[in-house]
């Protein structure tokens, strides 16, 4: 048993549709003539069409998940790295520190520091705003001997060594005097080309 | 209708990261704008004077860097602010009365003259140092002066000592190794006074001494303070 046999309606509109359209010539004229008029289509829709395009996106709840999760950890490792850009702690010995305070330096000045106990040194002076994080000083394998070259410009600087979070003026140097803080902080001179 | 939800969850979840994203990004932002003005930590008057200063320093033509500075090693020793707004007011009237007794001189030349008189050197003892031959620079001078008095020396001591060497036309050399073998000797317990005396007469082109060796008992360790 056929639908047709069952809804004599179907087979008429079958009937119906299969018989062939007759149309005048003038009703084809017309019509082909609007469809010449249109605009051709182009071969490929322009990028930023395509981009502004709506289009439902389909991603499963967990791939959702995984994605917000990869935009928050770039976002992490760009902040991370935007943030202690400056506080990097050299590789080498020779590596010589940032100072983004100046523009020119007239001299690399190396400064040492003994400390075998120390776990951690690091030299503040107005070449870095006085901020410990900024010029970290690196130890020399087996030894106590801390060293960093900081380039700087001519004239006379202050600085101190911080040692384990303590601060230590330079034995080797001239002392400033005590600036209303607490404690003494050592002078280098620099001339154009050395230091003293 | 899953679909729908789906899709839903989907925006919902981009929309969340897109989010956090900026948040993100504003929070290291803000904390490298902070990096960038330090004085954000000071409260509002503290910072208005300090900053009040520089600004005065600036229309004096005196060197408001060193203002900063002090004003940075304050807040980098986690001093109080009244303490910080002292030291930088110190500082600002030692630059203007150097640059008021010495004329002239560059900014280096200025701040080691302000030093000094921190150290406790009365602004006429700065007097000699106005007159200078050209290309003649007292920076040496003026570290080694500062540094004799912070290590003891009895401050008249100290400047009769540097006054005279320079009016004699000592050089940096000269200044430096003063300081050297007078620093070495503070170490190996020496009095301070009387190891400058000591060798002061053996600096070349030095002035005669004006005091004597204090006894042998009396030159241990002993500051002179």
């Amino acid at each position: 048993m056929t639908d047709s046999e069952q809804h004599p309606y179907v087979e008429w509109i079958a009937r119906e549709a299969r018989r062939p359209v007759v149309t005048s010539q003038a009703a084809r004229d017309r019509v082909m003539a609007s469809v010449r008029n249109e605009p051709r289509p182009q071969a490929r829709p322009r990028l930023w069409h395509r981009a502004l395009e709506p289009r439902a996106l389909r991603r499963s709840p967990a791939g959702s998940a995984l994605i917000a999760a990869g935009l928050i950890g770039i976002g992490v490792i760009a902040g991370v790295v935007a943030s202690h850009r400056d506080a990097r702690a050299p590789a080498g010995l020779s590596r010589v520190a940032r100072a983004p305070q100046l523009a020119v330096s007239d001299s690399i000045v190396k400064f040492v520091f003994v400390a075998p106990q120390a776990a951690k040194v690091s030299v503040v002076g107005d070449f870095n705003g006085w901020d410990s994080t900024k010029t970290p000083m690196v130890r020399a394998s087996n030894s106590g001997v801390w060293t960093v070259t900081v380039p700087l410009t001519a004239g006379r600087h202050l600085y101190s060594f911080v040692v384990d979070g303590s601060w230590s003026a330079d034995p080797t140097a001239p002392l400033a005097p005590d600036d209303g803080f607490g404690h003494e902080n050592s002078v280098k001179l620099v001339r154009r080309g050395s230091a003293l | 209708m899953n679909r729908l939800r789906r899709t839903l969850v989907c925006r919902h979840a981009l929309s969340v990261s897109v989010g956090a994203c900026a948040l993100l990004l504003f929070g290291v932002r803000l904390a490298r704008a902070q990096d960038a003005d330090p004085f954000a930590r000071l409260d509002a008057g503290s910072r208005f004077a300090v900053e009040l200063m520089i600004d005065s320093a600036n229309t004096l033509q005196l060197p408001s860097d060193l203002l900063r500075s002090t004003a940075l090693q304050g807040l980098a020793v986690h001093a109080d602010a009244k303490r910080i707004v002292r030291a930088v007011r110190t500082t600002f009237t030692n630059l203007k009365t150097a640059r008021a007794v010495l004329g002239p001189v560059n900014s280096e030349e200025l701040k080691a003259g302000a030093a000094v008189l921190y150290a406790g050197v009365k602004p006429t003892q700065l007097v000699p140092f106005r007159v200078r031959q050209k290309d003649r620079n007292d920076l040496q001078a003026f570290i080694v002066w500062a540094d004799l008095i912070t290590r003891g020396v009895p401050s008249e001591e100290a400047s009769s000592a540097i006054i005279k060497l320079w009016q004699h036309g000592a050089d940096d050399a000269t200044f430096y190794g003063l300081w050297n073998s007078v620093q070495s000797d503070i170490i190996k317990g020496l009095n301070p006074g009387a190891a400058l005396q000591n060798r002061i007469r053996e600096t070349p082109g030095a002035p005669a001494a004006t005091k004597v060796t204090p006894p042998e008992g009396q030159q241990e360790n002993q500051s002179s303070r």
